[in-house]
């Protein structure tokens, strides 16, 4: 764990003074002790949409390497958020399998799906795969609430198991607290890697000169579909956990709206950053709360939030964070 | 199945697909103009639709007096639009996705703004020649559907020649195909994206003026109507003022189709399949040559 968050503090812009390291080890071990105290100093409530926020990190990852590293505009992660929900919630409720059956079972078919479907459609680009990945949610979406016998359409699939981790029963918020949060930065650890990689390289040059990058012998359709691929994965994984956290499941919660919050989370957070899911997680899951407390006209408020972001800050938080960092930088390297 | 129920169907079809068509006009207009895609059309059509409600209902002003409310209130929030929120964002470099969230971000608005206002009410307008219907064999359409048709054909005919016969539409084209190319001839390039605004906002407000007394005006009508309208457009090729009721057409029968032969539950479904095929076996839509880049 401790390892996982200082990735994620090194994947930050560190400064280049000498007592550098120093100052990132103390600024990580600050960030891990107060991760680690929020569920003993905040309200359950509090920690129950912290819990969402980890969850909403995970599927917005996916969707944030799709748009920050491959240029793609993808509304059809609530899809693959779905499948790996409501095939936990089968599994578990109709055959009574264990949990990581179903998980792995929602991944497997989140993927095979991701594949079928991906490989025609990432032909298209911009503005028409933004569409095309639209549609999917729609379709999905549709099928989730047709297709009674699986997924329980309307009424949902209630029941489901809390996940027991050798013999240690996570039932309340602060418990899988501590479960969803290590997954998602452990994951946000992986990404890093990968795109530091000889593969995240690829990404890269696809998305910044895609001809150069095909001459140079980057495949970059399959490329892209193991992205989609991958990104579908995440989703899949959410989903399962949500479904084990809630212990409910219905079409509600897969639908067109979430889709649209993955995009959402993924650009406000800075879809170019590595750290960027997880503010654009903490803000879609907290900005909603803090504004019902001014009433009906919260909704106004929270679209005017995200028309202002989209508008002043252009690369997120996380783009916005990095350019403080590069200020405040410019301004020690000058004293 | 009955040859009745096949005909009254196919202008069920029909009356949906010109619905479609008016709004992916609108979509059409502000992607020529500024290659935005507006997923705040339907949201135009919300306004128009309210707005025209407001002067029928509160003003109890004749339905012409209406109509005219609903498409300047349209127009208007196009307009305002463009200077106070996309100006500023193009200003600061914004690319593609963050106009997309934009426009999505200002539909949200509206809408929960509509909702605040005035409630989770569905409101109905009066329809041109009120609730007759007209028979072909056996199969009935509304008086009003009719005239929408018409309505909207004469919209697209208008539209084809404003931009290729007047002065500030062939300019609004050139503006958007080459900025530096038109700025350099003395093109007012910001000032052509403003009145691009302000026509998808007219087209915008008239499709809500149109189709409300067949649609219920309500809070969340806009997302829905925004995607069938974009599918529309995109069938038919986005920049061909044809291609939207080609598309909406075809969209209409290929869903009522599905209504009659699967079920109502899979009609989203097949309309979502048919736009993903078209998409990739005819990127240019069906009416489109050169359609994707100029006009």
């Amino acid at each position: 764990m401790k390892q996982a968050a200082s990735g994620i503090s090194a994947a930050l812009p560190t400064a280049h003074a000498g007592n550098a390291t120093v100052r990132r080890w103390l600024i990580a071990g600050a960030a891990i002790a107060l991760w680690a105290a929020v569920p003993a100093l905040a309200s359950r409530s509090v920690v129950d949409m912290l819990v969402f926020s980890g969850l909403y990190t995970i599927a917005g990852l996916g969707v944030t390497f799709l748009l920050g590293q491959c240029g793609i505009v993808s509304l059809a992660q609530s899809v693959f958020y779905g499948i790996g929900a409501y095939s936990t919630a089968y599994c578990t409720t109709h055959y009574g399998w264990p949990a990581p059956v179903g998980l792995v079972l929602g991944m497997l078919v989140s993927a095979a799906i991701a594949l079928a479907v991906g490989w025609p459609v990432l032909r298209l680009s911009g503005y028409f795969l933004a569409l095309a990945t639209l549609a999917l949610a729609i379709i999905g979406h549709v099928l989730f609430t047709e297709w009674d016998w699986l997924t329980g359409g309307t009424l949902g699939i209630g029941g489901i198991p809390q996940l027991n981790l050798f013999g240690f029963v996570l039932n309340s918020p602060q418990r899988f607290y501590y479960l969803v949060w290590p997954i998602a930065a452990l994951l946000l650890l992986l990404y890093r890697n990968l795109l530091h990689s000889r593969t995240g390289f690829a990404v890269r040059a696809m998305r910044d000169a895609p001809a150069a990058a095909a001459v140079l012998g980057v495949d970059t359709h399959l490329l892209k579909v193991k992205v989609f691929v991958l990104s579908a994965l995440l989703g899949a994984l959410a989903g399962s956990l949500f479904a084990h956290y809630v212990s409910f499941v219905s079409v509600d919660s897969f639908g067109v709206d979430r889709a649209i919050n993955f995009l959402l989370l993924a650009v406000l957070g800075g879809a170019t950053t590595i750290i960027g899911p997880v503010f654009g997680a903490l803000f879609v899951t907290i900005m909603p709360r803090v504004l019902s407390q001014f009433g009906d006209i919260h909704a106004v408020l929270f679209a005017a939030c995200l028309i202002l972001a989209v508008i002043f800050l252009p690369e997120g938080f996380g783009g916005a964070l990095r350019q403080l960092a590069q200020r405040v930088r410019a301004g020690t390297a000058r004293s | 199945m009955s040859g009745t129920l096949l005909l009254q169907s196919a202008l069920a079809g029909l009356t949906n697909g010109f619905v479609y068509a008016l709004i992916g006009l609108g979509i059409a207009v502000v992607f020529r103009g500024t290659r935005i895609i507006n997923a705040m059309q339907g949201e135009f059509a919300l306004v128009g639709g309210m707005a025209a409600y407001l002067v029928l209902d509160r003003l109890g002003l004749p339905l012409a007096a209406g109509a005219l409310g609903g498409v300047i209130a349209g127009g208007a929030m196009g307009w305002l639009i463009e200077l106070v929120l996309v100006r500023p964002t193009r200003r600061r470099g914004g690319g593609e996705e963050s106009f997309l969230l934009l426009t999505l971000g200002i539909a949200f608005a509206i809408s929960a703004g509509v909702l605040f206002v005035f409630g989770r009410d569905s409101r109905l307008l009066p329809g041109i020649g009120g609730e007759a219907s007209q028979i072909f064999f056996d199969a009935a359409i509304r008086t009003h559907a009719i005239w929408l048709m018409a309505i909207s054909s004469v919209v697209m005919l208008l539209l084809w020649l404003f931009y290729h016969r007047t002065h500030v539409g062939l300019s609004m084209m050139a503006a958007s195909i080459d900025e530096e190319g038109a700025a350099s001839i003395g093109i007012d390039v910001p000032r052509m994206r403003t009145l691009t605004f302000l026509l998808g906002g007219l087209v915008g407000g008239l499709a809500g003026v149109l189709v409300s007394p067949l649609i219920t005006i309500h809070y969340e009508m806009g997302l829905l109507l925004t995607l069938k309208g974009f599918a529309a457009a995109i069938l038919g090729g986005l920049t061909n003022p044809f291609g939207a009721v080609v598309g909406g057409v075809t969209l209409g029968l290929a869903e009522s189709l599905a209504v009659l032969s699967v079920s109502s539950g899979y009609k989203d479904v097949i309309a979502m399949t048919i736009l993903i095929l078209i998409m990739i076996v005819l990127p240019n839509g069906m009416l489109g040559k050169r359609a994707r880049r100029g006009g």
